[in-house]
This record gives structure tokens, C-alpha cells and sequence, in this order.
């Protein structure tokens, strides 16, 4: 295990992965549901990483998919807003990620996880922690 | 509505840098409607600035309060008891609000987090448009209603400049030459006259010549204790 923690903010109807899907991430890997991702805020993010995640993947519905219409699209832009201030406060912005997932598929929301694993990979030294 | 807008996180932080437990105090106003210093504003701020510092290794707790508003000092009253729980109070309300808080809570170290930037409209979301400048001599009854001095560049009273081309701004091309609008609108109003006046310079004694301006109405003066 890489001592990383992964938190995933995602809308209810694009996960129903379980923690043996996400096994193979070495990584601690939290997910907390919303009704819909364009619930997600840029605050949610922020404490999550506050809460000792190293990284945040939100996921939402594929374009033109949510329920809500545009709760995605939303969902997109406060991550957008959230990178903005991880660089305000010399964070890297990769350490929010956005995902749009086909709903409920479980393959392509564990392919983003491990995408974004895969980000930490990039920007953190193995074993670092923001902790 | 009186549009703001959040300053740099990095000021901010130097702002609070001695303190550990802060306050951000957003205000439900005007603000609030131009998303700069509302409920979900401050909580986004808290977070911040606590995930900033715990990075710095000197973590910071918050107090996150939204006031109705703090251009009033019955709405002001909660920090009287807010000064015994945090050192400092970061407010998201526009100067006027931390102004009259500096004012009635002498002892409270309180600092701005947003910059007061100017009166605006809301066109669409996310989008404000400065349409008054505050000059206290309104004189758009003249101008279709469109302001010259808030609009224009230059607040020429006596428009369009040289540089208006194509029914835009030189200054800012991507800007209309409110002129050329004010012409366009007289003209369809048939009230293109108003527009063969020749304006002196204009007075800016109302805009705040002798500091800071007040209105009084007397009759709303009863058992006053504000002061």
C-alpha cells in the first residue's frame, strides 16, 4: 500500500462498485455518495483533502446522461473552481480529478480510481502524504 | 447591488497569519447574490484557508457564520460575543460592512476578504456588469437611462470620443460605446434633442468632494440610537 488516501465524491447512480473492485489501487480508497453530483461542492473537496486525502476523483454522470440535466456539468466546474484554489494555496491542481461515467458502470468508474491513483503517481514521491 | 470579489487566499492567510482561531463571517446582502461572500463562500474559504494552514503545519479552527447583513448594526450585534471565542474575524461583506464593524467594535481585529469592487447588474450567471458609479448627480433622465459615467471609460458627458468605432469601446473593444448606444436609443426614442446640449464639467461635489457623504431623513429619526 502506497500510505495514500483517495477520496471519491461521486452521484449516486454512477458507482455501485464495491471495496473488492477497487482492491487492486493501493490505496485507501473512500467513496461518498451524493444524490447527484452537481450537489458535489467545491467545499466537499476541499475537506476531503482537509481530511487527509492526497487526492479527490469526482465522478458523475456521462454528459446528457444526469438525471438532473446538468448536475455533472456543474459537478465539472466546481472542480475546476476547487484546482483554482489548491494553486492559490501552492497544492497541485491534479490532485482533483473529474470523471464522467456511464452509468452504473463499474469498470469506468474503477478505471478512473485508478487513473487518478495513477496522477498521484505523477505528482507525489511514493509514500508522501499531505499529512 | 454592490458586486465583490474574494481577495487572493494568499493575502488572506498573511492577514490571520498570528491567529489560530478565526472567524469568516459572510453576509446574506449583496455579497451573498453576487456570490462572493454568502453561506456556501464562507464554508469554501474555511476550508481553505484551514487545509492551507494545516499544510503549513500551524492548523487554524474557524467559526463560519453568515449575518442577514452587516451594513446594519443590529445584525452586527453576534460579534460582541464572537470577540471572546476567536482572535481575529475574516468578514466576506463589502467595505461597508467591515467599516461599520471597525466602527461599533473598536477592539475587534477584523479584516476584509473580499475587495469591494463596484455597483453592478447580474446579466446572466455568473456575469456582473457595472451599471452606477455612485456620482450622487444622476443625469441619465438624459440618456436613455444609460450611464455615461459608469459606462464610459473616459464618463465623458459629451460623447462619443474619437475612438468609438463600429459601435465599440476603444479602450475595451469587446465593451459597447455606451455613446453609441445612448445615441442609438435617443434616436428611436425621437428624443434625440436631448442630445444638442452642450454639458459644462461636471460637478463631482455630490460624488464625495468633503469625505464621506451621508443622507439624513429626519423623519425616520425617532428614538435613534444608532449613534
Amino acid at each position: 500500500m502506497s500510505g495514500w488516501k483517495i477520496t471519491i465524491l461521486c452521484c449516486h447512480y454512477t458507482n455501485e462498485a464495491m471495496a473488492e473492485d477497487l482492491a487492486d489501487i493501493p490505496a485507501k480508497i473512500e467513496i461518498k455518495s451524493f444524490p447527484c453530483s452537481g450537489r458535489i461542492e467545491v467545499s466537499d473537496i476541499l475537506k476531503a483533502l482537509e481530511a487527509e486525502a492526497e487526492a479527490v476523483l469526482v465522478a458523475g454522470c456521462e454528459k446528457g446522461s444526469c438525471h438532473n440535466r446538468s448536475g455533472s456539468m456543474r459537478a465539472e466546474k466546481r472542480v475546476e473552481a476547487a484546482r483554482k484554489i489548491l494553486e492559490e494555496i501552492g497544492m497541485e491542481p491534479e490532485r482533483v480529478q473529474m470523471a464522467f461515467i456511464p452509468r452504473l458502470d463499474t469498470g469506468a468508474f474503477v478505471a478512473a480510481a485508478k487513473k487518478t491513483f495513477e496522477k498521484l503517481l505523477d505528482i507525489l514521491p511514493k509514500g508522501e502524504t499531505t499529512s | 447591488m454592490i458586486i465583490a470579489e474574494r481577495k487572493p487566499l494568499a493575502r488572506i492567510l498573511q492577514m490571520i497569519a498570528p491567529f489560530e482561531r478565526v472567524a469568516i463571517i459572510g453576509c446574506r446582502g449583496c455579497v451573498a447574490i453576487c456570490s462572493a461572500g454568502g453561506d456556501r463562500e464562507v464554508e469554501i474559504l474555511a476550508a481553505a484557508l484551514r487545509l492551507a494552514r494545516k499544510r503549513a503545519g500551524r492548523p487554524l479552527q474557524t467559526i463560519e457564520e453568515t449575518f442577514v447583513r452587516q451594513c446594519d448594526p443590529e445584525y452586527l450585534t453576534p460579534l460582541e460575543s464572537l470577540k471572546e471565542k476567536v482572535e481575529a474575524v475574516v468578514s466576506l461583506a463589502c467595505g461597508v460592512g467591515v467599516n461599520l464593524a471597525a466602527d461599533l467594535y473598536p477592539d475587534l481585529k477584523i479584516y476584509p476578504g473580499v475587495d469591494t469592487s463596484f455597483y453592478g447588474a447580474n446579466p446572466s450567471l455568473g456575469q456582473w456588469e457595472e451599471k452606477c458609479r455612485g456620482c450622487g448627480d444622476c443625469i441619465i433622465d438624459m440618456t436613455g437611462g444609460l450611464c455615461p459615467i459608469a459606462r464610459c471609460a473616459k464618463n465623458l458627458l459629451n460623447g462619443p470620443c474619437g475612438g468609438s468605432q463600429g459601435g465599440k469601446c476603444e479602450i475595451r473593444p469587446d465593451v459597447p460605446c455606451v455613446w453609441h448606444l445612448i445615441y442609438e436609443r435617443l434616436k428611436k426614442r425621437g428624443e434625440l434633442e436631448k442630445l444638442t446640449q452642450i454639458w459644462p464639467a461636471k460637478d463631482w461635489t455630490p460624488a464625495g468632494h468633503g469625505g464621506p457623504r451621508e443622507r439624513v431623513r429626519p423623519d425616520l429619526q425617532f428614538n435613534n440610537n444608532k449613534k
